[in-house]
């Protein structure tokens, strides 16, 4: 059966939590979801089979690159880097998760206190 | 990267994935083995992990955005292997189905050549024509038109006259060819520039004296010259005249009349000069002198361009007020209160130019409608096919369907599918009706042409044509697929599995439920009785009338036909030329007697003339015409008419005699009314100079269809000026031997003159129903296409059925139902099909019988031994078409039916 159960905003959290990762270095797939549990502390575990479709989405819409080339061990893999554009489009994310967790924080604070003037 | 090389590079892409999963599949393994873990739970572990792989890839596909295509290509592919094993289903589906649409854009494409396309001129739309009411010449004097002219400055005006026939002398023999009068700026008005040479100018209006200049055709420089570029610059004669040829007009340049191609423009001004006398209206006026200064004679057509933002209504009330001041001062010294007032309610209009004039367009625009409703007919009997074709197939497949649905395939995944099915077989359909439409046009109108030069309407390929074939390709293969694919992805799927596809497709609900396949078939049965029906009756229209009686003979007469003011005779030549034509016609053996007639019947010609007749009170408004034609000597026996009273002309009648005439019954009954009219006179105003001395029985002088004008014959030996224009020869031989020898004899008498065509009169009149000709002839092609595949559908849907019901039939044999029984069900069940749809057809008769009233003659649609002819036919194809399944079914072996499912 075809699965089709990922929410919106699941998607668009991945692509930044990937776009971040990259901001440093470029990685091939598996180290960045090795990446994102280490960093966030085994909180995030990334599914699986939401990487890869995620990584190629990316790479559609010009925000990463990609290439093939051999690890430290010898073996091929495909490394995704960061584009100028992914770069922006890394930036914009950024801005709009801090909005949307600023914006989130307030209503919470706001349903137990007064309004701000 | 971009969409175009994901869209190439998807294998390269597919296995980059894969070895991209192998990767991280290894890598986690690793990890694992590294903290502890033994290899082979390492790797069911890693494995377990990274989840089902399908979907990853299917996503990771998505994600691409390219997958419609593979889709598409799938589908392609499917369909394919569909069509090909269903071969003659195949086969009958795209022929009838580009039968349809090749009609249809046939039709289309004669519709559109004639009526919707507009002038291959620069911005046609600001074209107009000025036209006079209510007046039907639509001519105006060319004093007229350069006062018209200069009262709209920011219009420019130009006039031409219709086309007409001169003599001209090519490579040294006289041939006939088109010629238009223009004046100079006509060219420019218009848009039209030289291809080599030059077009006219406001420079060549002027007076003899200069040599005159002359445009030729590009089409007849190709036909009589070879493009030979010598000609321009060169002399040509034209009625006698030597003009010089200034140039070429561009190519695909024919003039304004659509279906009337012009060979030649001259000057406006060479009129008394070349001897150009026809086509006109004279009012006081002398035909004779030069007509150009003259205001009496009515001969131009107006022809205008204005810029599009310059308003319409403005332009009509200037033209108005000045017509108006014209004329009043041309009634100004006049007396006769009721002619003045009748003058001064003239009025012009505009009428829009884009698409030039036509008299073709006229003629043929009410046929052409009706073919193209036929066609449409045929088309959806076509369509109907491919439905059916669809749901059987459909049936058939119904477990594999279900199948397919129950292991997730989207509903619209299956729709699609279906609906590339039958895009496919309307696209192979279309492309052949489109082969079909570019041979079937020109044949069209070769049927169409009543001339013996070919109708060179302008018949190009273009996006026009190719669209039109198109969205009806497309129309028909979703519109008619939409329901089969609709009807077939219905998710029952429990259903279609238990019971092995048996069910059955129908509309409607509850006790009424009709099987959709019965319905289309109903349908097509009786979409084909009205196209049998239409063919009947519009094959009688033209039997009625080729019967009807001409009042001539047709047979036995036939006519010789020329122009001899062209030739250059000048009056005082024709009485001795007028009786060598006769009397070496008259040497030739075979005939019986020669005559001579000017304007003669169904030659497309006429002679009107406004009269005053003895005793005779005109209504208010009336004015009394007759048709006129001067005749030779014995012309009454020649051409087989009757003599109802009086006498014939005869040698009593010569130039110093009693001016005589003889009229025919419709004259006689219109103007004199119940006694005898020999002895009574009638003329052009008082007094009344001609006496009438015989009365003649109707003939169809104006061609079959038409009424019989009131005419009145005079002796041309009583006309001395008359040009005559056709030889009459009574034969005793069959017609064609005497052809060649007739030519030969009119040569010997005039070798200058150029023969227009020799025909019988039979020929002549049957040009008049042309028209009708090709409707009825086009009909029983339509209809007869239609039956076809009517039949074709009919035959599949009985066979289908049977088959599908084998397992039933085997029951009803075992239980003691003889062969004959069967064969009576099912004949009963063709029976019932057929009959519900010729009911319907019937019931279609009326509402299109009242659209095509115009063309039937002698019959109206509700004609009831057509309908029962009709519906009798149908029957009884029908029951010829299921007989054959019938018979089948009764032969059914009982054993084998029961197993099979």
């Amino acid at each position: 059966m075809a699965v089709r159960s990922r929410s919106d905003l699941l998607q668009g959290t991945l692509d930044l939590l990937i776009l971040k990762t990259l901001s440093t270095e470029p990685l091939h797939g598996y180290a960045i979801a090795q990446r994102i549990s280490q960093f966030s502390r085994a909180l995030l575990q990334v599914p699986q089979g939401s990487l890869y479709p995620a990584l190629h989405r990316l790479e559609n819409r010009g925000w990463v690159d990609a290439q093939w080339d051999r690890t430290d061990t010898g073996r091929e893999a495909k490394f995704y880097k960061l584009t100028r554009v992914g770069r922006q489009q890394l930036e914009r994310e950024v801005a709009d998760w801090q909005r949307l967790t600023e914006g989130i924080a307030l209503v919470m604070a706001g349903a137990s206190g007064g309004t701000r003037s | 990267m971009n969409w175009l090389r994901r869209l190439l590079e998807a294998r390269r892409l597919e296995r980059e994935l894969d070895k991209e999963v192998r990767f991280h599949v290894e890598s986690r393994v690793d990890d694992l083995i590294r903290e502890g873990v033994d290899s082979s739970e390492a790797r069911r572990r890693a494995l377990a992990e990274f989840g089902c792989y399908e979907p990853i890839k299917e996503a990771a596909r998505d994600a691409r955005g390219t997958r419609w295509l593979g889709d598409l290509w799938q589908d392609l592919r499917y369909t394919r292997r569909i069509l090909w094993s269903a071969k003659g289903f195949t086969l009958a589906a795209v022929l009838s189905l580009g039968v349809g649409l090749g009609a249809n854009a046939a039709v289309f494409r004669v519709m559109d050549g004639l009526m919707f396309r507009p002038l291959d001129v620069p911005a046609p739309s600001e074209l107009f024509f000025v036209y006079r009411n209510p007046t039907n010449a639509s001519r105006f004097s060319h004093p007229t038109y350069l006062r018209l002219a200069s009262a709209v400055p920011e219009a420019q005006f130009a006039v031409s006259t219709p086309p007409v026939t001169m003599q001209a002398t090519i490579h040294g023999a006289a041939q006939l060819v088109t010629t238009q009068l223009v004046s100079g700026n006509w060219f420019d008005v218009i848009g039209v520039r030289a291809g080599s040479g030059r077009v006219l100018a406001a420079s060549d209006d002027q007076g003899k004296g200069e040599p005159l200049a002359a445009v030729m055709s590009d089409w007849l420089w190709e036909r009589q010259f070879g493009r030979d570029a010598s000609v321009v610059g060169s002399t040509l004669m034209i009625n006698g005249l030597a003009f010089t040829v200034a140039g070429i007009a561009e190519p695909g340049f024919q003039g304004l009349i659509v279906g009337t191609p012009s060979d030649l423009w001259i000057p406006v001004h060479s009129q008394h000069e070349v001897r150009h006398r026809s086509s006109a209206s004279t009012d006081d006026a002398d035909s004779s002198a030069p007509w150009v200064p003259q205001e009496g004679v009515a001969w131009l057509v107006l022809l205008g361009r204005a810029p599009a933002a310059f308003d319409r209504t403005r332009l009509l009330a200037t033209l108005e007020a000045k017509h108006q001041q014209i004329l009043q001062a041309r009634v100004e010294k006049m007396e006769d209160a009721d002619r003045k007032a009748r003058i001064l309610r003239e009025r012009l209009s505009l009428i829009d130019g884009e698409h030039g004039l036509s008299t073709l367009r006229e003629r043929l625009a009410p046929a052409l409608r009706v073919l193209m409703g036929m066609s449409l007919l045929v088309l959806i009997v076509a369509a109907a096919n491919l439905a059916n074709y669809l749901l059987a197939r459909g049936a058939v497949r119904r477990r594999e369907l279900a199948l397919r649905l129950a292991i997730g395939a989207r509903r619209g995944r299956l729709i699609r599918q279906f609906l590339t099915e039958s895009l496919v077989l309307a696209g192979l359909g279309g492309a052949l009706g489109i082969a079909l439409a570019l041979w079937g046009g020109r044949l069209l109108l070769v049927i169409v042409s009543t001339t013996s030069n070919p109708v060179p309407v302008n018949l190009p390929i273009d996006w026009r044509i190719l669209g039109f074939g198109a969205a009806l390709t497309l129309l028909t293969g979703l519109g008619f697929g939409l329901i089969p694919a609709l009807r077939l992805s219905r998710p029952d799927v429990g259903d279609a599995l238990k019971t092995g596809g048996r069910v059955i497709d129908s509309v409607g609900t509850g006790r009424f439920r009709f099987p959709l396949v019965r319905v289309l078939v109903g349908v097509q049965v009786a979409l084909s009785l009205l196209l049998v029906v239409a063919a009947a009756l519009f094959q009688q229209t033209f039997r009625n009338l080729v019967h009807l009686d001409a009042g001539f003979d047709r047979e036995t007469v036939l006519d010789v036909r020329f122009d001899t003011r062209l030739a250059g005779f000048e009056p005082a030549q024709l009485p001795a030329l007028h009786e060598r034509l006769i009397a070496e016609a008259s040497r030739v053996p075979g005939i019986r007697s020669a005559t001579l007639g000017v304007v003669g019947p169904a030659t497309g010609a006429e002679r009107i003339g406004t009269v005053t007749v003895d005793k005779y009170v005109p209504g208010p408004d009336e004015e009394p015409r007759i048709w006129e034609d001067a005749i030779g000597p014995a012309y009454l026996s020649t051409m087989g008419m009757r003599l109802i009273e009086g006498r014939e002309f005869d040698n009593r009648d010569h130039v110093k005699s009693q001016q005589v005439a003889i009229i025919n019954a419709s004259m006689a009954k219109r103007y004199f009314g119940e006694g005898s009219p020999i002895g009574r006179h009638f003329g052009y105003g008082e007094p009344n100079q001609f006496e009438v001395v015989g009365v003649v029985a109707d003939t169809r002088a104006n061609g079959l269809r038409l009424e019989v004008p009131p005419l009145a014959y005079f002796p041309l030996t009583q006309r001395p000026n008359e040009y005559a224009r056709n030889l009459y020869v009574r034969v005793d031989v069959h017609p064609d031997a005497i052809r060649k020898p007739l030519e030969d004899a009119v040569r010997r008498a005039a070798p200058s003159l150029a023969i227009r065509e020799v025909v019988t009169l039979a020929e002549l009149t049957e040009r008049t129903v042309a028209t009708e000709r090709m409707v009825s002839r086009l009909a029983v092609v339509f209809g007869i296409i239609g039956v076809i595949v009517a039949v074709l559908g009919l035959y599949g849907t009985i066979a289908y059925s049977v088959a599908r019901r084998t397992n039933e039939i085997g029951v009803r044999l075992a239980l003691g139902a003889s062969p004959g029984q069967v064969r009576g069900m099912v004949l009963r069940e063709t029976l019932m099909l057929v009959g519900v749809g010729v009911l319907a057809g019937v019931a279609l008769v009326l509402p299109a019988g009242k659209a095509a009233g115009a063309l039937l003659y002698g019959l109206t649609a509700r004609d009831p031994r057509t309908l029962i002819i009709a519906s009798v036919l149908v029957l009884a194809i029908g029951l010829v078409v299921g007989a054959f399944p019938a018979w089948r079914a009764s032969r059914v072996d009982p054993t084998r039916a029961l197993r099979t499912d």
